[in-house]
């Protein structure tokens, strides 16, 4: 199906059915019948590999954020040796604009589980462990119930379905940590630790949860899976475009009509995004910029989207990314330094303090930048900002760093104008002298 | 043989190899804070930055490939590298600081955030001076501030334990508290508190910091974050002599350090010795300073009419060999210590000879259960080896007390029998008791004739620790016989070197009135018309290896080029620890 | 004040230490325990988990520290977090939080004198699309706020009436 038809597209992992969350009506409609597959239908799945397989083919890129192929992350686990292996679903999700996996806690955990459990039976993992962030107390309490119910139907715990394969699944929680969401600072967590994220390598697969090999996918990523196996890659890849294929479960929020998560193709341009699915701008506003996918990826001015689609490769061209398809809309009334001073206070917050350059620039960008919403910066403090993003770029233990500075960088560039009006008019010294003399 | 390329010059290598510490070894440098090589490595002070690359091999052929100009092909490392946590690998290219000016630049952008919230009060803080991070701003660091905003406030003068003080707002998050006390001495009494930059190393609320091995945080604190409650605000780091030395509170013999200032022993840091303590050492080997600078016995003392009163050396001389050659042979009771030195108990043992008396005997000082098989023995004395190893008659306590019955002359040497509760002042009352001491005790205060002898401070010899490790002292401290601009073996400080007597507060005071246990025996033998002369140590300790076979090939040389010897002692000799 | 963990609360410690091969991952979920048995994990909860757990209090506290659900000290009975980050600070977060301060005469971060009370600001929720909204104590979210559902909201609380869980469809769709 290519993106112009996405009207058409009918959604799987969430789709308009009753009481989805319920594992009968999951399994009347189909669910589970994947893992079944896998697990018995020896002849299309030879081997756990050939799982691994279909699903780097399928290229299904993390929707976490990073965008890695599943399969392919899967694929660098390595040799089962006996020992525990773990798979920690990521269900951590706080990057501000980002309220998508809850809606698979909500209506169909179970495709979430199969998914899950179909990764684990490809990397013979021996327990799996969702990682929901503390403050989902109500779907933390809707998953013990899905994954209950999946093991009293067999569907998970010893020799599933008479197939041999054994796997244990458990409901872990944080208590209010964005930084749990990356992967490693996840791990550390789950451990019982403060969540600081590890220094890698050595990465996850060869040194995860307690020393064993382990994977990291987000919830929405596993979603996916059951549907590349009951379909094939091929499918899969035929929806959306072509670089980062599949559906995604577009999350909407700020000046639109109508927002909320949408399942719907890969690389629907943006404007069609927010004007036929969201309902368009709120009481007729004109829209002034989008930040595309979560808080930490680019914002992009209205005048940039034109004929731009939510995928990696458009994004590119533009100076932006796909990030988690947490689609942040700005109306022209939106003060971008107040935007960007909350974006900034929100990373000083949530940074573990772990690395130099992210613990003091967090705070250092935040506190100058309030400094500019109250009136008192100046124009130098906007080079300064500036200055300060290549100083933590790329410089710390994990990403963190990185999405605190992205957003800096390129609002400061795309509404320069609207920062520098901000500033205090300062004469420079040279001119005031000049003045004098005259 | 694989090789590895920094700054342009070729480094072959064997095994594995962390960057940094590659980088060290070769006395090159890289500015870092978190990196310790005994612990784990966090790289979460990010200081360490270098670019990294490697040459690009050919698959087939194996060989490097090469550009047009014929130079290898390198492939870099998208990301500056922290040098601290990657391993040094075959083909790999490093720049450092000294040929980059992006790793410069990120040194001093790192440098730059770590001191935005630091209070940059140098002047008052006891770090200064020794401080990593004041010595790499300076070498690294940006010129100015551009930091115009708030500072960050924690809690400052946090008494974290009996013996450490925390100043949070100097912390700069290394985590070397906290992993010393997880990894090292494994009381897991530090966490981080809170996140972010509200982050600082504290304890469990109410809970105390009282680690027996706290004070090495302080070592470790890169900064003046945590400091030492006794020695704080005492003296700065330039004013003082550092000498190396041995630990002599225990049997393990810690390499230590011993700082100086005016003949005052200001405080004791852990040296490293891979074979005895790494970086460590015990709370209260620290402690021990004290028993260099006070209460110590200056000039010989004799007992008259109940009453201990100053005497001279003279008198001493003639009092021990007058009460030798009264008493006789049989009724005397020469006794070595494992408190004292090898040089000291073999003079004591070669006087004992030449006079035709019977080897000293001793008495180990083992307290069962006070060790904790780390770096705290029940050995309380730190050469037990040496004197078994010397041949000396090893009594238990009963054993000892009847041999003292039979006696009517003691000799004592530095140990304080009474004090132990081996012996009572009654079992000496009807005796003449002579003792070899460096300070006063209940022990002394039993004798007739106390001569004042020196400290491991003062004087260079060597002790057998309980693994059967011979390692040796320095002096530190002059005594009123020595002046350390003429002893060339004693250490300078800047202000010795280059100051005056005014500035370098030489308070004459301040020196013990007291020689070497060997310098007073060769004055004593003299007397009594032996033949025996022993100089220093050093003379002594090849004496010693000439003549006993259990310390031949033991020399000062030998033993300071490989921080100490290792002797072989018979396991059912080896003290338990 | 002595705390003791309850019966159910110790067969409940139990099962979570089951789903680990180590005791110490239990530590977030039983300060949860204790959070939920006391209403807070003040220092002498944080150390009846370590002593519970049989681990170093140092580490039971860098833990509790670190995460900001965990109530370092005693809070309203009613702990209100509003959310006032990128989607909600669009929507009209800073105005709800506002009109909260106002309407309970407090400041953020305070708590009202009967002890009802506690206004916090926090970040992010993961209910962008549903701003402005906050959370309950640790709890139910309440989404789509306007003064008159604050209003409500507060009355409701004061009687002892908390929120239910708010379902919410997705747009375009029949049956969900
Ligand atoms: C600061 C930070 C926060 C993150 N938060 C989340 C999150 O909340 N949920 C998530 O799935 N991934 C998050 N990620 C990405 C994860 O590190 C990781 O890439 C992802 O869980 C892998 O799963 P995927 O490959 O299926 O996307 C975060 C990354 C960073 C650097
Ligand atoms: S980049 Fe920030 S969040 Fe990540 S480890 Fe460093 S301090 Fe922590
Ligand atoms: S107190 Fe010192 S050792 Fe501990 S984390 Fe801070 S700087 Fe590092
Ligand atoms: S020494 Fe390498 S990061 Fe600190
Ligand atoms: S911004 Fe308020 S819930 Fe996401």
């Amino acid at each position: 199906m290519s993106t112009a038809d996405w009207k058409n597209y009918e959604p799987v992992i969430i789709p308009d059915i009753k009481d989805l969350d319920k594992i009968d009506v999951y399994v009347k409609n189909g669910g589970y019948k994947a893992l079944e597959s896998i697990l018995k239908d020896k002849k299309k799945w030879a081997d756990p590999k050939s799982v691994i397989n279909e699903v780097k083919e399928a290229n299904i890129r993390g929707r976490g954020g990073a965008g890695f192929n599943a399969g392919l992350k899967w694929s660098f686990m390595p040799p089962a040796d006996g020992g525990p292996r773990y798979l920690a679903c990521n269900g951590d999700e706080s990057e501000p604009g980002t309220f998508k996996d809850r809606k698979i806690f909500e209506y169909n955990p179970h495709i979430f589980i199969e998914g899950a459990l179909i990764a684990a039976y490809a990397m013979e993992i021996t327990t799996i462990y969702v990682y929901i962030r503390g403050e989902y107390k109500a779907y933390i309490d809707m998953m013990e119930k899905a994954i209950a119910d999946a093991y009293e139907k067999g569907y998970i715990g010893k020799n599933i379905l008479g197939s041999g394969y054994s796997v244990n699944f458990y409901v872990t929680y944080g208590a209010g940590a964005y930084i749990c969401g990356e992967e490693t600072s996840m791990l550390e967590s789950l451990e019982g630790k403060r969540g600081y994220p590890r220094v890698k390598p050595p990465f996850p697969a060869q040194k995860g949860l307690w020393g064993r090999p382990t994977t990291i996918n987000n919830i929405e990523t596993l979603a996916h899976v059951p549907s590349v196996i009951n379909r094939g890659a091929e499918w899969f890849k035929s929806v959306g475009a072509e670089n980062h294929p599949g559906a995604f479960l577009y999350g909407i929020s700020g000046h639109v009509n109508r927002p909320g998560v949408y399942e719907l193709p890969s690389g629907v341009p943006v404007l069609e995004l927010i004007n036929d699915v969201a309902g368009g701008m709120r009481n007729g506003k004109k829209l002034k910029a989008v930040i595309p996918g979560g808080s930490s990826t680019p914002v992009l001015r209205a005048d940039q989207l034109d004929g731009i689609t939510m995928d990696s490769e458009s994004l590119r061209t533009v100076g932006s990314m796909v990030g988690t398809a947490g689609m942040v809309i700005m109306d022209e009334d939106t003060d971008m330094v107040d935007v960007l001073w909350r974006i900034a206070h929100f990373y000083h917050h949530e940074s573990c303090g772990q690395c130099t350059p992210c613990r003091e620039g967090t705070g250092w960008l935040e506190k100058i930048l309030l400094k500019i919403k109250n009136g008192e910066g100046e124009v130098k403090d906007l080079d300064l900002l500036l200055d300060l993003t290549t100083q933590m770029e790329g410089r710390t233990i994990c990403a963190l760093a990185d999405a605190a500075a992205w957003p800096v960088r390129y609002t400061i560039n795309r509404f320069r104008d609207e920062f520098e009006a901000r500033c205090k008019k300062v004469i420079k010294a040279s001119n005031k002298a000049i003045s004098h003399q005259s | 043989m694989p090789e590895v390329i920094i700054d342009g010059q070729q480094y072959e290598f064997e095994g594995q190899h962390k960057l940094l510490q590659f980088i060290q070894d070769l006395g090159k440098e890289v500015p870092f804070f978190c990196y310790h090589p005994s612990m784990s490595i966090p790289a979460n002070c990010r200081q360490c930055m270098v670019k990294v690359g490697q040459y690009v091999k050919d698959r087939e052929t194996g060989d490097y490939e090469t550009d047009e100009n014929g130079e290898n092909v390198i492939r870099w490392f998208p990301k500056l590298q922290t040098a601290c946590n990657i391993d040094v690998a075959d083909g790999m290219v490093v720049h450092t600081q000294e040929t980059d000016e992006l790793v410069r630049r990120a040194q001093k952008d790192n440098l730059e955030f770590i001191l935005i919230n630091h209070p940059l009060d140098c002047p008052i803080c006891d770090q200064a001076g020794e401080c990593p991070l004041q010595i790499q701003t300076y070498k690294y660091g940006p010129e100015g501030s551009r930091f115009e905003v708030k500072k960050v406030h924690k809690p400052k003068r946090v008494q974290l334990g009996p013996r450490v003080v925390l100043d949070a707002e100097r912390c700069i998050n290394c985590t070397r508290c906290t992993r010393f006390t997880e990894e090292i001495s494994k009381t897991h009494q530090l966490t981080i508190t809170s996140r972010g930059d509200k982050n600082y190393p504290i304890t469990a609320p109410g809970a105390e910091f009282d680690d027996p091995y706290s004070l090495n945080t302080v070592d470790l604190c890169p900064v003046g974050a945590l400091t030492s409650a006794d020695f704080r605000f005492k003296a700065r780091v330039w004013e003082m002599n550092q000498t190396p030395s041995i630990d002599i509170t225990n049997g393990k013999g810690s390499n230590i350090d011993l700082w100086t200032r005016d003949n005052i022993i200001l405080r004791i840091t852990p040296r490293f010795n891979a074979d005895v303590n790494d970086h460590w050492i015990p709370d209260e080997s620290r402690e021990a300073y004290k028993l260099f600078n006070e209460n110590r016995i200056s000039r010989p003392q004799q007992k008259l009419e109940g009453e201990q009163i100053l005497s001279s050396w003279n008198n001493a001389i003639a009092t021990l060999t007058e009460q030798i050659e009264e008493t006789d042979n049989s009724k005397i009771l020469f006794i070595g210590s494992p408190h004292a030195s090898v040089e000291e108990n073999y003079s004591l043992g070669k006087f004992t000879n030449l006079l035709g008396l019977k080897q000293p005997v001793f008495t180990p000082h083992i307290e069962e259960g006070t060790g904790d098989g780390f770096l705290i023995t029940d050995d309380q004395a730190p050469n037990t080896n040496g004197c078994r190893l010397l041949g000396f008659t090893e009594l238990d306590g009963a054993s000892l007390k009847k041999e003292v019955k039979k006696a009517e002359l003691v000799v004592l040497l530095s140990d304080h029998l009474i004090d132990r509760a081996l012996l009572s002042e009654s079992d000496l009352a009807d005796k003449f008791v002579i003792a070899f001491a460096t300070n006063h005790s209940e022990t002394t205060k039993a004798a007739d004739l106390v001569i004042p002898i020196t400290t491991a401070a003062e004087h260079a010899a060597s002790y057998v620790n309980t693994d059967g490790r011979i390692q040796r002292t320095f002096r530190a401290k002059e005594i009123r016989y020595t002046n350390r601009r003429l002893d060339l073996e004693m250490s300078e400080g800047r202000l010795d070197r280059y100051g005056t007597n005014f500035d370098n507060w030489v308070t004459e005071d301040n020196k013990i009135d007291c020689l070497p246990l060997w310098s007073f025996i060769s004055e004593a033998a003299k007397s009594s018309g032996l033949d025996l002369t022993l100089t220093e140590g050093r003379e002594i300790m090849e004496e010693i290896a000439e003549t006993l076979e259990p310390f031949k090939g033991v020399s000062y040389p030998v033993m300071d080029e490989q921080s100490g010897i290792q002797l072989s002692i018979k396991s059912k000799e080896k003290t338990k620890a | 004040m002595a705390y003791e963990f309850t019966k159910e609360d110790l067969k409940e410690i139990e099962k979570i230490k089951a789903k680990f091969p180590e005791v110490m991952p239990a530590t977030l979920p039983v300060l949860w325990v204790a959070q939920k048995r006391f209403g807070h994990v003040e220092p002498e909860v944080q150390k009846l988990v370590a002593k519970t757990l049989d681990l170093p209090e140092a580490h039971v506290h860098g833990v509790a520290t670190f995460y900001t659900q965990y109530y370092k000290e005693e809070k309203g009975k009613f702990v209100l977090d509003v959310c006032t980050c990128l989607s909600c600070q669009l929507c009209g977060g800073y105005d709800i939080l506002h009109y909260l301060e106002k309407k309970l005469g407090i400041k953020t971060g305070n708590t009202t004198e009967d002890g009802m009370f506690t206004l916090n600001q926090v970040e992010c929720l993961g209910a962008c699309g549903y701003a402005p909204m906050l959370q309950v104590t640790n709890d139910k979210y309440v989404n789509h706020l306007t003064p008159e559902k604050v209003d409500k909201l507060l009355d409701d609380l004061k009687e002892g009436k908390e929120p239910e869980y708010e379902k919410i469809g997705m747009p375009r769709r029949k049956n969900i």
